[in-house]
Parts: structure tokens; sequence; C-alpha cells
């Protein structure tokens, strides 16, 4: 959370609380039948009213989540902004192919390995923050993107061929993810146990640390903080859950290239923790969503509208694709206007008011 | 007896442009109470940079002289070394750390200490200043000017510094305030500490310590007890009097 007002005691009771977490839970575990099965409890859905929504299309947000909270973690709490985050992406994707495809390792030896080149690019791609700051360090991220980009197309086409890397399908000892089902159980749990570990960093010593570099560098020196160290180390450890993010991605998708890890790609997820809330873990996990699904809701709502005929006819069927990214581009832009603090901004203050309003009356 | 803190022959030099500080000599003896007085633009704050090791990062550089704490250089010590060393220093500004709330910035200032420790010192703090206990959750960016600063100060002594460095306390805050601070940094110059305060509000300043010194232009133009430096006729006239004008304008 951005602003930790004085603290009012959570509303709800401790059952409530559990209740609320048990029903939560259940809705997770439930969502991949929903999704695959289009029905619910016996009940047929219509498409729309799942919201034009897949269980791949779940699968890919977790797999992006894992990106935007390492960026807001490094961004949000750390005070880095980085364009390198897709750098980190196809760092994780091209240790994948290495480990995985090239020297026959286990799916699991191969998110390891993913996470340590990672950390290891990300110490490397930290370095010239010892040096420059703010939008300096943005444009060496910016550049550390292309250079990567740039090996990972060398290391493609020398090895592989334009077709792009092939992935060998992803398996836990005997388990393997070969449905969305499978992968949705295998990467729930990993998102959790990651915003877990992220948010109990923040409430370490050096957790802290981070928090006070960013919120005044100077002061943190003051208070005895080796800021160079502490910049490094929040690098290393974000770029390293982005590089499993990428080798996941790449598993997931069986074959990747290097086109898929366009400045876009690296650009999404600052998109993504400015819309969700920057510098708040939720927000991560809200932006993702939003980026991942909001597209083909509006999609589902343009096909359903296509019977009309006319120009509106012509515009929803024929430019679906532009209109889908207009009105989508349109959202985005009205909630940096009407809520730059972000979704999660948004809801806390609301809540705070609705508080507020309960205790006048 | 080697001194809290002694300065010799410092000059200081920004890039390009001329000396900000030149040949100064500064001693703090052990318990000691200074007061360094002087204009916008004297160079105070370019004394403190230097002491504390934060001139680097403003583009300034040394040139001559020597600076030593408890008898050792701290020269080219990196900054964020000097508080283990016992430094304690309340920036400029009130620097507090705004998203983080009054209690997680007095734990980042605890964090060279060891844990066991961190308690203790931290009730410490809220017995100084029991506001701080009050809003202990809230989020510093919220806190008034005065809390802010008191905040800033409870995170320097957390540490129970040897030496700390004020720097304009007083700026922007009520002078029911400030006296209410200062009173509670003065127990801390009774206690244990070595204070050297920087301030434009000199009366206030001569009154809290027992020597002064006078920064003109980079240059210490007149030191000594503070009841001589208050008596002088240059202090007088351009600190004391200018603030005398004000109240009466």
């Amino acid at each position: 959370m951005t602003h930790n007002v004085d603290s009012s005691p959570r509303a709800g009771l401790p059952w409530a609380r559990t209740l609320r977490w048990l029903v939560a839970v259940a809705a997770l575990v439930y969502l991949p039948t929903l999704l695959t099965e289009r029905q619910i409890f016996g009940y047929a859905l219509s498409n729309m009213q799942l919201l034009n929504i897949g269980l791949s299309q779940v699968n890919l947000m977790l797999i992006t989540m894992l990106g935007a909270l390492s960026l807001n973690y490094l961004t949000g709490s750390a005070g880095l902004i980085s364009i390198g985050h897709a750098a980190f992406y196809a760092v994780g994707a091209m240790s994948a192919a290495i480990t995985g495809s090239q020297w026959g390792w286990p799916f699991p030896a191969v998110l390891v390995a993913a996470a340590l080149s990672g950390a290891l690019a990300g110490l490397f791609a930290g370095l010239p923050s010892l040096r420059v700051r703010g939008l300096y360090f943005v444009l060496s991220t910016f550049a550390l993107h292309y250079i990567v980009v740039f090996i990972f197309m060398e290391y493609q086409f020398k090895f592989f061929d334009v077709v792009g890397v092939p992935y060998k399908a992803a398996e836990l000892g005997s388990w393997a993810l070969n449905t969305p089902t499978r992968w949705y159980f295998f990467l729930l749990p990993l998102v959790v146990a990651v915003y877990w570990l992220l948010h109990n960093s923040l409430r370490t010593r050096e957790g802290r640390a981070m928090q006070a570099m960013r919120d005044h560098e100077l002061a943190a020196t003051a208070n005895g903080i080796d800021v160079r160290i502490l910049r490094l180390k929040a690098f290393a450890f974000s770029s390293s859950i982005a590089a499993v993010g990428g080798a996941l991605y790449a598993y997931y998708l069986t074959n990747v290239t290097s086109e898929f890890f366009g400045i876009q790609f690296a650009i999404q997820f600052i998109a993504m923790i400015i819309i969700g809330g920057m510098g708040s873990l939720p927000g991560a996990v809200v932006g993702a969503a939003v980026w991942l699904l909001l597209p083909s809701i509006i999609n589902g709502l343009a096909a359903q509208a296509g019977d009309t005929t006319g120009l509106v006819r012509s515009m929803l069927v024929d430019h679906k694709p532009q209109l889908v990214q207009a009105i989508f581009g349109s959202v985005v832009i009205l909630l940096l206007i009407f809520a730059p603090w972000g979704i999660t901004g948004m809801v806390s203050r609301l809540q705070a008011k609705f508080a507020a309003r309960r205790a006048k009356s | 007896m080697t001194q809290a803190l002694e300065i010799r022959d410092l000059s200081v030099r920004y890039a390009s442009k001329g000396l900000a500080l030149d040949s100064v000599s500064l001693s703090i003896p052990k318990s000691g109470v200074v007061a360094l007085l002087g204009a916008n633009g004297a160079g105070k704050t370019t004394l403190i940079r230097a002491i504390s090791g934060l001139l680097p990062l403003h583009g300034g550089q040394i040139v001559q002289g020597s600076i030593q704490m408890d008898g050792q250089s701290v020269l080219g010590v990196p900054a964020h070394t000097l508080v283990r060393r016992g430094l304690g220093q309340v920036p400029e500004g009130r620097l507090v750390f705004k998203q983080l709330s009054v209690e997680e910035n007095l734990k980042v200032g605890a964090a060279v200490l060891p844990r066991a420790t961190e308690k203790e010192r931290l009730d410490g703090v809220y017995a100084l200043f029991p506001r701080l206990l009050e809003r202990r959750r809230q989020a510093a960016g919220w806190l008034s000017g005065g809390e802010q600063q008191m905040l800033a100060l409870g995170r320097a002594l957390v540490t129970q510094p040897r030496l700390l460095l004020v720097d304009e306390l007083s700026l922007g805050l009520a002078p029911l305030i400030v006296s209410a601070i200062y009173k509670q940094l003065d127990l801390v110059g009774k206690t244990r500490a070595s204070i050297l305060v920087v301030e434009q509000n000199a009366r206030l300043a001569l009154n809290f310590a027992a020597t002064a010194y006078v920064l003109e232009r980079g240059r210490i133009t007149l030191s000594g007890p503070s009841e001589e430096v208050a008596l002088s006729a240059v202090v007088k006239e351009s600190y004391l009097g200018a603030i005398k004008q004000e109240r009466e304008a």
C-alpha cells in the first residue's frame, strides 16, 4: 500500500476473514473447471457470461504476473525504473533453451538455472546504477534490452532456425504439465509463493532500507545504508524472478523466437504496474490481470455486438482488432487521468472514504 | 585529549566554482555542544556534508585539510559506514521516508544495531518524543512539520551517536515546536552526545550551545563561548538584529 493511514482496526471479525480466505481459495481452485467445462454447477454458461476468457489466458496472465510483481518490487519499492524487464524474460527463455532444449536438464533444474542466470544478468544490468541516475539509468536498461535481444537472435539462428527455439514438454517428475488445468495448478502456487516472498522481504531490514532508499537516497545513506549494494541486490532479485517467468513463458508456449521479446513486451510491464498501482504488490497482480484479460473481454463484447448492420457492423467486424486496441487504450488513459495511483490505490481511497462516512453516521 | 570532532584548515570546492569553504578550522570537545552560525550560502551545509561524507554526492571535493572524529580521520570514508563509527545526522529539510510508517522510519535508523537492542532503542526515542509513539503506525509523509522533524531527529538518535550533526532544525517550524524539540535535544546533549547545530536562528543557537562559530562566505570569522559571540558587534548587527527587525515588521 502506498499510504498507511492511521490504521483503524481492519473491518470484519476474525472468522469473517477466515471465511473470506476460504471462499477465495475455493474460487481459485474451481476456476479451471469453470473455464474448461464452461458451466457452473451444471448450468451451462455462454461465452460472454465467462467474459470470453479461457484458461490459457489465465495461465499466461499468471506467468506475466511474475514479471509485473518483480518489476513493481524494483520500481515501486526500490525506486529503480527499468525498461529491461523483457530482456530478463529473454535471458530466462535463453537459459531454458540451453539447459533444457540443448543439455536436456529436467524442468525444475531448468527453472533454477533460469533464476540464477537472471540474477547474474540483473547484477550486470544493475552496474550502471552505481554511476548514473534517473533517466540515464533508464536508458542503460533500454540499451540492455537491445543487447540481450540481439544475443538471443544470434543464438537462435546459430543453433535453431527462423521458426524459433523449441522447448521440451514440462514435467515435474512423472507429472507432465500437459493440460492447461495442470499448468494452472503449477503456476498458481508459484505466483502465490513469489508474492508471499516479496511481501515478506519488504518487511525485513533490507526491505525497509530499500524503501528508504526510494524515498530519499541521501537520508538513507545518512542512516548507514549502502545504497549501491542495495540497488544491485534489488536488481538481481527482481530479474531472477523475471527470468523464471521467461523460462515458464517459453515452456508454456513450447516455442519462442527472439521477436517475442520486443520493446512492447518490456513496456507492457511498466503499463501493468502503473495501471494496478505503483509500489503495491496487489497492484501488480491487478495490473497484469487487466492487461491480459481486458482485451479479450472487449473482443468478446465486440463479437457479440456484431449482429448489427451498416457502419457499426463494419467497425465491429472488419476493424475489430483496431477497435479493441482503441478501447483498451482509452480505458488505460482514463485510468491514468482519474486514478493516477492505480486501481488498488483507487480502491483503498474509496474504502477510506466509506469508512469515514460510516464513522460519521 | 582528543576532540569529538576536529576540523583543520578544511577547504572545499564544488566543480568549476570557487571555494565553498576556505581553511575552516573547528573543534567540538567530547560532550560539547557547538553552534555554527551563518547566512544563506555561507557554507554551513557544505561543512556538514564534508563531515558526513556526502560531499561527493553533491559534486563537491575536499581540496585540503583534515577531519577527525575521535582522533581518527574520516576523509574518504564512505558516508554509510560513518554511522557505525558513531555519527548521527539530522539532514536539512526533514528528510523522513514519507511512505514508511513512523516506526519503520526508526527501524531503518536502527538497522545498523544488533537486533536485540532494537526495541530498547526505539523505546528510548519514544520516551523522548511521546508524540511519535502515538503516531507510530502512521505514514511519515502524513505527519506535521514538527512531528517530521522529531522523527528525523529520533531516527538519528536511535543509534545513540557520539557525534550528532543537526542541520537547520528550526526551518519552517513554529517557535513553540522548535523550543520543544530543542529542549529534548538538550537532554541528549547533557547525557552523552557531542552536538553540532547549524542554525540561521542565531538567538536560538546561541542559547543552546556553549561554543559558537560564525561562518561568512566560506571562512570562520568569529568563534568563542556563545555569550561572547552574542555580544560581538558583528553578530548583534547581522544576526540577532536581523531577527529583531523581522519581528517588528
